[in-house]
């Protein structure tokens, strides 16, 4: 890619991520910071990479959280660099202390928010808008429809949040960030002003009394920002006419107006005029109302909440979500579009008589989708075998993270946020302690969880002693979002720059934990030990204990001893346990045979399920035989 | 043109769109496409979606895909509401009985699909000492050496070649021989 230097203009086929990233490059981003979260886990790694490429000077980091990330680039921002942080939805959730309190900043240098929303939800445990975020903290607000736009409003973005020395949000939602389309490269651009943080406690320094003087300043800031989106970006806010007259008008924003453009092409409709708004917070209201004029109807469809809807003072005339019309949960898939501009516009289409027939197959051939799983050989697998093997009448929090579909091997009881499992367990230990439910907790945490909030919780139950046991599943690396680094690996985005490693066993031990045991967690014995081990330890001195299962995430692909397993079909009774509690995609039941047998279209031949047969069934296979 | 491309997270099915995607560029065309990532990816349905052509968004619309490529024969069956009349399913069997199921047999009729099926497990076992990795190349071979698609064989050889990692080029290019010798008419 060094040739792009030397071309003004190249397209490439980007993921909206990288779009995103490209953007954030060009504008001269000085300071770009995230915590992975799918859909956003792509946008950093790009911007490392085109950086290196770009011979960018810019700093690009991982942050621990997405707290210490946004205040990481906030912080650059007070200098006067150009500065991005970049989550998911619900990292917005964690960063909302610090992005509610600096939005009514007099910022200096432009503060970017890029926050992926997730409708669906694909990987999320909320479908939440955050435009909405950007409505309550009063920021403006970017909604790309497209890879390509997403990448261009990165630098309006950056112009806005200098212009009014203001924070700016742009929310791509999952289908921006994960299509890939063709998008035009350009070159770096040199920031705007100097960098240099100039001390000045009047403006860096938030008092109550400073907010009072702050507050009535934002509303003004965002009133002329809602002028300015009136009447200065018509590259994003635009109408579609109809080529007849106009039955229907549509106001779309994001995805929805890409997929209704397509949508009504198909239907051949000629009678359907679209808005498309790419700034809906704040709306420019005037321009929405006059487009309404023209139309007896209007359809409003947006992901994932009414954002734009809301803000108009007359919906009577509005198709939308607050008359049922536009559904409230779910994202807006093209089918789901057609069938409600088809309703809209009059009796839909009828459904092909042959659906019945595929329906019909699907059913006979006993067909369903195929549930997220832990990958053959993950040695997730083999810890919650462990765990619930050792103590299995245990409570077992867990948290977010790949092994939060430890939830098939029946290893886990509650997933809620990042870091979660050690204060539920505290939760849950206080009522031991009241009542007569004695059972034992044992808490799952993951690597990169650990450190992005499990931390805090664990010095709280040393500090309130609450016996529990937690069990850092440590994969050395963040693995759900694609493997992206972090404090417990130690390296780092950009080419040349270093990290250092932050030891999981040595932050425990700091922590005031006495007991912290660390093992490989194929060894499914030796796992079981530890886990009675450290209850009994937590139980006796009322303390938190920590077990470290540690071995490598096997989308790391190192190398490993191949140890290719059979069923002894003597041997196997039926009894389903490995399915029930191992629940490896490698191993599977014949319910004509009633046997576990291999799958060898999945089996990685990691082993570990030789420890898991009561009866012994699971042996290595000798010669081809399987 | 409107691929849809299914098969379960892992299997690797975004090096496919990739490939399409490498080739579509390089003739000047514009194309949008949709993947998964994340949990979604952790071994269970996965769907790709691509378009070649004049198109504003990513989705393909259910009955309007031309070519269905499916890593996986039940993910196909799932997934076959995707397909246009008359559009082209390539599919990986695993078990043909499947396929004689009446109300299947019954659809792909009224829908005039043509299914162009190729025991990949097999084909992997056989000559590849099982790699199932391979997989998305032998599809992509397969479809493009039965002259499905808009793209040649050879224009496919050449995108795989490019995008493939040095130590997996060798291997990648007999996988596509491979899987072009043995797409038949089902």
């Amino acid at each position: 890619m060094t040739e792009v230097l030397q071309t003004v203009t190249k397209k490439a086929i980007l993921l909206g991520n990288e779009a995103i990233a490209r953007g954030i490059v060009e504008a001269g981003c000085l300071v770009a910071t995230a915590y992975p979260g799918t859909p956003s886990s792509e946008i950093l790694p790009a911007v490392a990479k085109y950086a290196d490429e770009m011979n960018s000077p810019m700093a690009v980091e991982w942050g621990v959280n997405e707290k210490v990330a946004f205040e990481t680039a906030m912080g650059a921002s007070f200098a006067g660099a150009r500065s991005c942080a970049v989550m998911k939805q619900v990292g917005l959730n964690v960063a909302a202390d610090p992005f509610m309190s600096v939005a009514s900043y007099e910022m200096n240098g432009a503060l970017l928010l890029v926050v992926a929303d997730d409708p669906g939800p694909h990987s999320s445990q909320t479908e939440q808008d955050s435009r909405y975020f950007a409505m309550f903290a009063k920021i403006p607000c970017f909604d790309p429809a497209s890879a390509a736009e997403a990448k261009e409003m990165v630098f309006d973005a950056f112009a806005l949040s200098e212009r009014f020395k203001i924070m700016t949000m742009l929310r791509p939602t999952v289908r921006v960030d994960h299509c890939r389309q063709d998008v035009e490269l350009g070159e770096l651009q040199k920031q705007p002003g100097t960098v240099r943080f100039e001390k000045d406690a009047s403006r860096w320094v938030s008092l109550p009394a400073k907010v009072r003087i702050n507050h009535p300043k934002l509303n003004k800031k965002i009133a002329d920002i809602r002028e300015a989106f009136e009447t200065e970006f018509g590259k994003y806010n635009y109408e579609v006419p109809p080529k007849k007259e106009g039955v229907l008008g549509i106001v779309a924003s994001g995805v929805s107006f890409s997929l209704v453009t397509d949508i009504l092409k198909g239907m051949g409709r000629e009678d359907v005029g679209i808005l498309k708004i790419g700034t809906p917070q704040p709306l420019p209201v005037k321009m929405v109302a006059s487009f309404m004029e023209k139309y007896p109807k209007v359809l409003f469809l947006e992901e994932t909440y009414p954002v734009m809807e809301m803000q108009m003072p007359d919906r009577t005339k509005i198709l939308g979500r607050w008359n049922g019309v536009v559904p409230s949960a779910g994202e807006l898939l093209p089918e789901v579009i057609a069938e409600i501009v088809s309703k809209v516009l009059g009796p839909g289409a009828p459904e092909a008589p042959e659906t019945e027939m595929l329906k019909s197959a699907i059913q006979e051939l006993g067909i369903t989708p195929r549930k997220p799983m832990l990958c053959p050989g993950c040695p997730h697998r083999a810890s919650f075998f462990a765990i619930r093997q050792a103590i299995p009448n245990a409570i077992n929090p867990s948290d977010i993270g790949c092994y939060s579909l430890g939830v098939n091997q029946k290893g886990l009881d509650t997933v809620v946020a990042m870091g979660a499992s050690v204060t539920v367990s505290s939760g849950l230990s206080l009522v031991s302690r009241i009542t007569d439910d004695k059972r034992p907790i044992v808490a799952t945490i993951g690597d990169s969880t650990f450190f992005h909030m499990g931390l805090l919780g664990l010095v709280n139950a040393v500090y309130n002693k609450h016996p529990l046991v937690l069990a850092v599943l440590d994969n050395s690396i963040t693995a759900m979002t694609g493997g992206q680094a972090n404090p417990a690996v130690g390296t780092k985005l950009r080419k040349g720059d270093e990290g250092r490693v932050v030891d999981i066993e040595q932050a425990c031990r700091g922590c005031g934990v006495s007991h912290v045991v660390t093992l490989n967690a194929y060894d499914v014995a030796a796992g079981k030990a530890a886990v009675k081990e450290a209850w009994e330890y937590a139980k006796e001195h009322e303390e938190p204990a920590v077990i470290i299962f540690r071995y490598p995430c096997m989308l790391l692909r190192h190398e490993q001893a191949k140890i290719r397993v059979m069923v002894d079909q003597e041997k196997c009774v039926g009894c389903k346990f490995c399915i029930n509690f191992f629940n490896c995609p490698g191993l599977v039941f014949n319910d004509a045979a009633n046997k576990a047998v291999i799958d060898d279209r999945f089996c990685v031949s990691c082993g570990v399920c030789r420890s898991v047969c009561p009866h012994g069934a699971i042996v290595e296979a000798s010669g081809e035989g399987r | 043109m409107q691929y849809i491309i299914v098969g379960i997270g892992g299997q690797g099915i975004l090096f496919s769109s990739k490939v399409l995607g490498k080739i579509a560029i390089d003739r000047g065309l514009s194309v949008a496409g949709s993947e998964v990532h994340g949990m979604a990816q952790r071994g269970g349905s996965v769907i790709s979606h691509f378009k070649i052509g004049e198109y504003k968004s990513p989705l393909v619309q259910v009955g309007e895909a031309d070519i269905l490529v499916a890593f996986d024969q039940n993910e196909a069956v799932r997934n076959l509401q995707y397909l246009r009349k008359g559009g082209t399913l390539v599919v990986n069997v695993h078990d043909e009985k499947a396929f004689e199921n009446a109300s299947l047999r019954s659809y792909i009729e009224a829908r005039g699909i043509d299914v162009r099926s190729l025991k990949g497990y097999d084909l992997l076992k056989k000559h590849m000492g099982g790699n199932f990795l391979f997989l998305n190349v032998l599809l992509l071979g397969a479809m493009s050496g039965a002259g499905i698609g808009d793209f040649s064989y050879d224009e496919v050889a050449k995108a795989v070649k490019d995008l493939s990692p040095s130590k997996f080029e060798e291997d990648n290019m007999k996988v596509l021989e491979l899987g072009r010798e043995a797409t038949h008419k089902k």
